[in-house]
């Protein structure tokens, strides 16, 4: 293993490959993680790797520094993909890698200073390298699961690179956005019901205009100014009506709303606000229910969560079909900044209650950016989009 | 059965509608923005020549179109009108639809019919150099190219969006040699605010206006001229309805409704005024008259009908309009020219009470619509002509339920030949439906001027 060097003058990379990523949940089992073996039996073959070499090979030629761990956790992809500018920083002291050593691994490339991380595995990888980076220095997975349901996933290892590819890049001038990580339960999922949890929000890399096609709007290419329009917005709302109690839903988006009051909400959780200022944090279904009995007018904000485009359901369990009977569903104002809506193309609603979810119609409004909206089509949890 | 119905050149109008003529009770008058006073002639000559002046404010109802300009004119005018056949055939309507098609001038849409005017009025008065603010970019065009015909300087400040988006309009205002900057820009104090208070923003056509009124305000030798929204402009764009008129004549038609997509208003103003007159004076009282808009920028069916400005800086006079509050930055649509916080005062009024009314369609419906258009009648119309269609196809399909011969006509105002990335974008389904969210609007707003009244 060489030593790492001092400074770098170019973007620096930590990358690291999870190889038994979706091992288990191709075979059947819950979660990899102590049970590769088991999933050897069953016939599951490794992908990772190859997943994370379709993305490297079209790095090869980047000017990039990488760090990167031993044997097939980055140090063997790197090298079939041709790159020789790396340095292993960290070795896994087991034979097979695990949760451990992807934490590990990232506290190394922190310790010595990364620009980002750069990932192959799946929901629960993004997970672990979550913990230990947290929003301090931005991550990008490459896809390397059934189904991802996180939003630091590019849509392919391609995309992935694409992203790094951009021009002019250099350690400030990646545009960045924030990307929700989730938690999704394996147990209920292998049952055939998908409940995911937002576990956090981390800020990643995009490529605006990826996804946009041949459409070049300057509004939509900006994540934080979309957010701070959507956020402008609402606050002067809330101004113009003092008898409205506002329920602010997880995300950042919502978050931006309290900022404009210059107030720090729950990033996870649900606060209340009246009047521009917070009465309640982190509500929970009883908790809201007592709200409503205590005011008269109450609405909810909520924004889109991760990358399955879930509004209401899924990792918003606190709002319970009775919560939200209450509050009405014609009071639910929805915020999405236009990036978000163009990685997410089909929006879900999953209230628990059809009857709850058919009164929002066909199409939901959403606000999108200063006195501005988008109508999307919706699709049920119960039903398929027409 | 005719396709195409031309008139002769002599048939070219020589003179245009004034409606103000014949208004039941006089249009609110423009406000000085910082007296709050009726603006006088003496107020606008700063920016405008006075036979402009006088045009905007003339009780005349004919008024007589200079030779100098019908000689311009004349070089794509009378335009073509057409009936729809392969349209009606493939919606298998009853109604018959007749389409004014306005593509075929020099810059592809029907903004040179006053562009041609306010450039000759300029020059007459001895003005060098005009500014003015263009959206998508049709404005500007047709502005650069009759600056040129009569020998003046020309500079078009350019929504910043539309720049990036329409490279190719921009091209074309160089080779009719005009200067073109992105709008906000640094040159003007307003852009200069603007861009202080967001760098990234996309710009819209309330701040580049503000940007080349500022520009002409403080140059001797410079006008300002503007594409839509204000009288002389809709009064120019008559020769469009006073043809279609002529041309319905010629097969023995009136039209049931008269359709126009709707900016700032000019080209629905200059297909519909001469049938609004008649309706006004008491004949073809059945006539219905549609605008259409965006439901980005719903501002007639869901603006306020009040005193607001003409741009963002508040520079321009207060026109009673409807308006949905000058500091509104609609969402980038591909429709540029219809993004527009305002709308033609005498529009506003004529749908305010009743004479005329509007609708507002999504982006997608519009071009599903442009589609059909253009894979029966062959065009490809431009975005904001989209919306005129979509109207004309529903006003089909209606009659085709009812079995009602009812008689189109829509103003197919412009081609669409430099938005195919907008159609590009449709067919990659990546066209956004944007809305107005108008009662989270109301309770936030707080903008619009309070003018004593």
């Amino acid at each position: 293993m060489s030593s790492p060097p001092q400074s770098f003058p170019r973007i620096t990379v930590g990358f690291l490959v999870n190889p038994i990523a979706g091992m288990g949940g191709a075979v059947g089992l819950k979660g990899t993680d102590g049970l590769v073996e088991q999933a050897r039996i069953r016939g599951a073959v490794a992908h990772a790797p190859g997943r994370a070499k379709e993305a490297m090979v079209l790095l090869k030629d980047a000017p990039f520094r990488f760090l990167t761990c031993s044997g097939p956790m980055g140090e063997d992809i790197l090298r079939d993909a041709g790159i020789s500018g790396f340095d292993v920083v960290y070795s896994s002291p087991g034979a097979e890698t695990s949760s451990a050593d992807t934490r590990e691994a990232c506290r190394v490339f922190r310790s010595i200073g990364v620009d980002l991380v750069l990932f192959c595995g799946g929901d629960g990888t993004a997970r672990d390298v979550f913990d230990t980076t947290g929003t301090g220095i931005p991550l990008l997975g490459i896809p390397a699961g059934v189904k991802m349901y996180s939003a630091v996933f590019s849509l392919t290892p391609e995309a992935a690179a694409e992203i790094l590819l951009q021009q002019g890049i250099g350690p400030l001038s990646l545009p960045l956005r924030d990307a929700e990580v989730v938690d999704v339960d394996e147990e209920a999922y292998r049952l055939g019901e998908l409940r995911t949890r937002l576990y956090g929000i981390a800020r990643s890399p995009y490529l605006p205009g990826l996804v946009q096609g041949t459409k070049v709007v300057f509004e939509d290419r900006d994540d934080d100014r979309a957010r701070a329009g959507i956020a402008r917005f609402l606050a002067e709302v809330m101004e113009g009506t003092p008898e409205i109690l506002y329920i602010l839903g997880p995300g950042t988006t919502t978050g931006a709303i309290a900022h404009e009051f210059g107030l720090e909400k729950t990033l996870l959780g649900f606060d209340a606000m009246i009047k521009g200022r917070i009465v309640e944090c982190d509500l929970n279904e009883s908790s809201m229910l007592a709200l409503l009995d205590q005011y008269a007018h109450v609405r909810l904000v909520v924004s889109v969560i991760g990358a399955q485009g879930a509004v209401l359901g899924r990792g918003t369990q606190q709002v319970s079909p009775q919560v939200l009977r209450r509050i009405g569903v014609s009071q639910v104002i929805v915020v999405a900044t236009p990036h978000k809506l163009t990685e997410t193309p089909m929006l879900f609603l999953d209230t628990g209650d059809p009857g709850l979810d058919a009164g929002f119609g066909e199409f939901l409004q959403i606000i999108t950016g200063y006195r501005t909206a988008q109508r999307k089509r919706l699709k049920r949890s119960t039903g398929s989009c027409q | 059965m005719h396709t195409k119905i031309l008139l002769d050149e002599e048939h070219l109008p020589k003179r245009w509608y004034n409606i103000l003529a014949d208004l039941p009770t006089p249009l609110d008058p423009p406000l000085h923005p910082g007296t709050g006073k009726p603006v006088t002639p003496e107020d606008l000559s700063p920016i405008f020549p006075m036979e402009l002046i006088r045009q905007e404010m003339s009780p005349q109802k004919m008024i007589d179109i200079p030779e100098e300009v019908r000689d311009i004119l004349r070089i794509w005018r009378p335009a073509p009108l057409y009936r729809a056949h392969r349209l009606e055939a493939r919606l298998k309507t009853p109604a018959r639809i007749y389409y004014k098609y306005e593509g075929v001038s020099p810059a592809g849409s029907h903004k040179p019919n006053t562009a041609v005017a306010q450039a000759y009025y300029n020059m007459k008065a001895g003005v060098e150099r005009l500014a003015t603010e263009t959206g998508a970019g049709q404005w500007g065009s047709a502005l650069a190219f009759a600056t040129k015909v009569f020998g003046l300087e020309c500079t078009i400040y350019m929504v910043r969006s539309s720049y990036a988006q329409k490279p190719y309009r921009k091209s074309m205002m160089h080779v009719w040699g005009a200067e073109c900057i992105p709008s906000p820009s640094t040159k003007t104090k307003a852009g200069t605010a603007v861009l202080e208070h967001d760098r990234d923003t996309p710009g819209s056509l309330g701040i580049a206006i503000s940007e080349a009124v500022e520009d002409a305000a403080t140059h001797a030798n410079t006008n300002y001229s503007l594409g839509s929204v204000l009288n002389h402009v809709c009064l120019h764009q008559t020769v469009i309805g006073l043809e279609a008129m002529e041309q319905m004549a010629q097969v023995e038609e009136y039209p049931d409704v008269v359709i126009g997509c709707v900016g700032g208003g000019s080209n629905f103003a200059g297909i519909a005024f001469p049938f609004a007159g008649d309706k006004l004076k008491g004949s073809h009282k059945e006539t219905e008259i549609i605008a259409v808009e965006p439901t980005a920028c719903p501002t007639l069916t869901r603006g306020l009908y009040t005193y607001d400005y003409g741009d963002v800086a508040g520079l321009t006079p207060l026109l009673k309009m409807f308006t949905l509050g000058h500091d509104f930055v609609p969402p980038s649509i591909h429709a540029g020219g219809l993004r527009y916080h305002g709308a033609s005062p005498i529009v506003s009024k004529l749908v305010q009470e009743g004479t005329m009314t509007a609708t507002s369609c999504y982006q997608t419906e519009v071009f599903e619509a442009a589609q059909t258009f253009a894979q029966t009648e062959g065009f490809i119309v431009a975005p904001e002509t989209s919306h005129a269609v979509r109207v004309a196809i529903d006003k089909a399909l209606e009659c085709k339920k009812t079995g009602e011969e009812k008689t189109i006509l829509f103003n197919c105002s412009g081609h669409g030949d430099f938005d195919m990335s907008a159609y590009d974008a449709y067919y990659a389904g990546k066209l956004e439906d944007y809305e107005y969210p108008e009662q989270l609007i109301r309770e936030s707003l707080a903008r619009i001027p309070k003018i004593p009244t």
